[in-house]
């Protein structure tokens, strides 16, 4: 029993998607059905992870069925916990987007729960063979996704693109597995990490060789420089409900596997790509910012910020180093996976706010349809508003306290210079975030998009209600809001500590 | 409650706004419970006033973890410098809300009620990281009433001014999570209290130049110190006069307060070293500010330059070393909000009633509206520096201050006063009390009513009583300026 228990999520999730594969043979149900099925799945998976969630464990079950590839523990527990939520967010908040497009069907919500359960098997992979399998049912999952906005001739570009690139890089990442077991003759990450610990010289060339390959598929997935020229096209050409699902859940899912091989595994030789990620990190900073102020269309916009962010996180990894035996400035571990789920609720916010503003007939694309949204549906605004500051970092906001982190950490590590980079970058972000801001309110709307009669009174609404208030919250913690022990900016701090201790438990 | 009281100041406006933004719709429910609000606010304020003691240092402080892990605190308190910011404050808002009375929208008040919040938040905190954040959620406000409520290229001056005051305070983001680093290294563990910060004596002499820069820059653009002062002019134009009082009369000396509350205390050898420089640089931009407001047609861009010298002036001052103009320079921060404060909202009364900008358009205001002028006149002669009037006091301290600090700068800033007199009384002649030439189109300008004389008395009364009888206020916060000299100058000498 106690064994079992630890992966009734991931195999909730798995059920689920098959169930609803079935149901979808029929006619009779309608996406409304679907929803309400997929989310019940999601919510009984998601109360198991979270009743584990500050618990400090680490376990291998049933080892001679799954032999150590998969490790169930505090951490991979923490990330599942993000991406059932932030799947379950994509849902609701999509509610109304998907009932107003004929072309979603069953099958959709199937896929979109495979897709959750290759990240939530890539959050435990201990091996990197296994990884591989759960990163490619993820991103075939989202390949499909991506194409399935049948009314926008611009999916055939998206999809043909991302899969192309995707599946390139995909074999990158093989040759990488590949190189590495031709040295260590392993694939197990626990036994590469007895391999490293105990080789050096000219017996550690592959596996350097091999995880800088690796190391590209790291940076292709999240979209860092170089690889971050799909992202435009591909989030242009998505449905906008799954290009928030990509912007914050897959993004997320990327990182729990890495952050576990960085930490667990790797971190003796971290130092090695020291010199590589810091001019990473400045090109990314700087190409990501380049791209954002240029975009005309709000939603290339989003897709370009997020990868300034990424520059940011990146910034949290260099900041970890290995000396003397041990990793120092752990701390800025903790900071990555604060602002990964500052920036899930901030990205998950800001995207799905926009698919459900253009849910109904009337298309916003570019800043000048995004004129006199303020009058029109005041309470969108300011929750896009919220949202907004959360990506600039403007306190008051989760997203402040994640850059605070994340800046203090890098500042910490000695790389205050890449940091002034960053802020320069933030100040840049402020102009275009604040662009958005500024045509939803100061504008008057345009003749020709009528006021209607919205009815905000829906799932969606209140699931971004939701979301903006859990942004608020984290930003200004509970101290500070006349003392209610409610969510306190410590206590996710505190579970972040716990999930990467039990990294560590051996 | 005693020491929660600052707490309760701090958020009651906020609090009042989102209770009213989700509650009602009408826009006179809203600007009185706002009001009210105001005047409750006041009423507290004037007990800490009676209840503070001067000798005593920091007091009502709270201090209560906010981020434990990185030993962030909430930690608010006050001493004299800010106990007489925070009266200026409180006496100023509801003074602002009477002049301001007619046809404003719901988010205009609630807009105002959350900039209290931010003000008085930034004024009361001692921790740098909760001083950081009010800082920023003030502007934010601004940031909407400008946008919305403003005139000409509303929308360009807003973004202009966010960017350019986000530079800034961005720049002194990075430079306290710098000196919050070089604590924990020292000592570590984490602390981002000012008192705590104080005792770092690990950075180098470098990069603590690099940081004295950065937090300069912050405040330097809200003050504004020249030449970080170009975003001014554009945006007292276009902004709403509720907009402009706040910044000019508030945000402006909360720039000047942070200067003293955190950076001198933190880097004293820096300010020290460096004093010459910026009393050179706040005459400089006296002088030049004066000359640039003697040249405008505009009269709100007049203002605008107007304000700026004087800000200078009180740099100049709190630069200075010496009790003379830091004391001065406090005073003349109140005394320059009141006059300052009082100009804007009758400025902006009178282009809402006459729709002229310009000086040139205007005159004749004097025979039309008597009361009007009568308190034009006397908020311009404190301005100016009248003997009589609070201006005069503070203006005599700093120059007092600065010729103790140098001979030839005392004399120079003695003479500059001469042109804050000539571009005020010039102004004055031809806006209001000159006849307007033949043939010219009717002006149209009611007086004062009865509601916003009763809200400008009490300012009136300050400008003479802080004119007449200094003691009385100066008593407040000068042991606060001596405790406080002694400290920095004993502090800036050991390093």
């Amino acid at each position: 029993m106690s064994e079992f228990f630890y992966l009734i999520p991931a195999l909730t999730i798995l059920i689920g998607a098959v169930f609803i594969m079935l149901m979808s043979m029929y006619e009779k149900f309608s996406v409304k059905n679907y929803i309400t099925v997929a989310s019940i799945f999601l919510f009984i998976a998601l109360g198991f992870s979270i009743s584990e969630v500050a618990n400090s464990y680490s376990v291998q079950p049933y080892n001679d069925l799954l032999n150590d590839v998969l490790i169930f523990d505090t951490f991979a527990n923490f990330f599942n916990v993000l991406l059932i939520l932030g799947t379950i967010l994509t849902l609701l908040i999509g509610e109304h987007y998907f009932r107003h497009r004929s072309y979603f069907n069953g099958e959709f919500f199937s896929i979109l729960l495979f897709a959750l359960f290759g990240m939530m098997i890539l959050a435990h992979s201990n091996e990197l063979v296994v990884a591989y399998i759960a990163l490619e049912i993820a991103s075939f999952s989202v390949y499909i996704m991506v194409g399935y906005n049948t009314e926008d001739a611009r999916r055939v570009e998206a999809i043909f693109k991302y899969l192309v690139l995707g599946s390139f890089i995909g074999a990158f990442y093989l040759l990488g597995v590949v190189l590495i077991y031709g040295a260590t003759a392993t694939t197990n990450l626990t036994e590469l990490s007895t391999y490293i610990s105990t080789h050096s010289g000219d017996d550690m060339i592959l596996v350097y060789i091999g995880l800088t390959l690796i190391l590209f598929t790291f940076l292709f997935k999240i979209a860092a420089f170089p690889f971050q020229s799909w992202v435009l096209d591909v989030y242009r050409g998505a449905p906008m409900v799954i290009t928030a699902y990509m912007a914050s859940t897959f993004k997320i899912a990327i990182f729990s596997f890495f952050l576990r091989a960085i930490l667990q595994d790797i971190a003796s030789i971290i130092n090695f790509w020291d010199t590589i990620i810091s001019i990473i990190i400045v090109l990314t900073l700087v190409i990501g910012t380049w791209l954002a102020i240029s975009q005309n269309m709000v939603k290339r916009m989003l897709a370009a910020s997020s990868i300034v962010h990424t520059g940011y996180l990146l910034l949290a990894f260099i900041a970890l180093s290995y000396k003397d035996g041990h990793i120092v400035n752990i701390d800025s571990a903790y900071a990555i996976m604060f602002y990964l789920i500052a920036y899930l609720l901030s990205a998950l916010g800001t995207f799905g706010l926009a698919s459900h503003i253009i849910s109904e007939t009337n298309v916003r694309v570019t800043y000048d349809d995004f004129k006199g949204l303020a009058h029109e549906r005041p309470f969108l605004a300011a929750m896009m508003t919220i949202f907004l500051f959360s990506l600039a970092g403007i306190p008051s906001t989760i997203g402040f306290i994640g850059k605070f982190y994340v800046f203090t950490e890098a500042i910490n590590a000695g790389y205050t210079s890449l940091t002034v980079l960053a802020i320069i970058a933030t100040i840049v972000s402020v102009y275009y975030y604040f662009r958005l801001i500024a045509v939803m309110y100061f504008y008057p709307a345009p003749l020709t998009c009528s006021i209607e009669g919205f009815n905000d009174k829906r799932v969606s609404t209140y699931a971004i209600a939701f979301v903006a208030i859990l942004t608020v919250l984290g930003g200004v913690g509970s101290a500070i809001v006349f003392f209610i022990p409610a969510l306190n900016i410590d206590t996710i701090i505190g579970l972040t500590q716990t999930a990467v201790q039990s990294l560590f438990i051996k | 409650m005693s020491s929660d009281i600052l707490s309760f100041i701090i958020f009651l406006p906020a609090v009042v706004a989102f209770g009213l933004m989700l509650t009602t719709k009408d826009v006179n429910t809203i600007r009185n419970i706002a009001f009210l609000t105001t005047t409750v606010i006041l009423a507290l304020v004037l007990k800490i006033y009676i209840e503070f003691v001067p000798s005593a240092g920091m007091q009502f402080v709270t201090n209560v973890p906010w981020i434990e892990t990185y030993g962030i605190n909430y930690y608010v308190g006050l001493d004299g410098f800010s106990l007489t910011i925070l009266m200026m404050i409180a006496i100023l808002i509801p003074t602002s809300y009477l002049l301001l009375w007619e046809g404003k929208t719901k988010g205009y008040w609630i807009n105002m009620l959350l900039v209290q919040t931010g003000v008085t938040g930034t004024l009361l905190s001692l921790d740098v990281v909760l001083f950081y954040f009010f800082w920023e959620v003030m502007l934010l406000p601004v940031f909407l009433l400008i946008g919305q409520y403003g005139f000409g290229n509303k929308v360009f001056t807003t973004i202009k001014v966010t960017v350019y005051t986000m530079v800034g305070s961005l720049l002194m983001f990075i430079a306290i999570l710098y000196l919050g680093v070089a604590y924990h290294n020292e000592f570590g563990q984490w602390s981002f209290a000012y008192d705590e910060l104080m005792k770092i004596t690990t950075i180098a002499y470098e990069a603590k130049v690099w940081l004295f820069l950065a937090f300069l820059a912050a405040f330097a653009i809200k003050i504004p110190i020249f030449p970080l002062h170009t975003w001014i002019m554009e945006t007292y134009k276009n902004a709403p006069t509720g907009a402009v009082f706040l910044l000019s009369s508030i945000m402006a000396k909360l720039g000047v307060y942070a200067i003293v509350r955190f950076m001198i205390p933190i880097f004293p050898d820096i300010y020290v070293e460096f004093s010459t420089w910026f009393v050179a640089i706040g005459l400089f931009g006296l002088i030049y500010f004066g000359i640039a407001a003697l040249m405008q047609d505009d009269i709100k861009r007049m203002f605008a330059y107007s304000s700026a010298s004087h800000l200078s002036f009180i740099s100049a001052g709190i630069f200075s070393l010496n009790s003379y103009g830091i004391n001065g320079a406090l005073y003349l921060i109140i005394a320059h909000a009141i006059a300052t404060g009082a100009l804007f909202l009758l400025v902006g009364l009178m282009q809402e009633q006459t729709g002229f900008k310009t000086i040139k358009d205007l005159g004749g205001i004097a025979k039309k509206a008597p009361i009007f002028t009568f308190i034009f006149a006397i908020m311009l002669f404190a301005n100016v520096g009248l003997p009589g009037t609070n201006g005069f006091v503070s203006e005599l301290l700093i120059i007092f201050g600065i010729y103790e600090f140098s001979h030839t700068l005392g004399y120079i800033s003695a003479l500059t006063v001469i042109i804050g007199a000539s571009y005020m009384l010039w102004m004055f002649q031809r806006a209001i009390l000159q006849d307007r030439p033949e043939g010219s189109s009717e002006l149209v300008m009611r007086d004062l009513k009865i509601k916003e004389i009763i809200g400008l008395a009490p300012w009136v009364i300050l400008v003479f009583i802080m004119g007449i009888y200094p003691e009385i206020f100066m008593n407040k916060f000068e042991p606060t300026v001596t405790h406080y000299l002694n400290d920095i100058l004993h502090i800036g000498a050991a390093k």
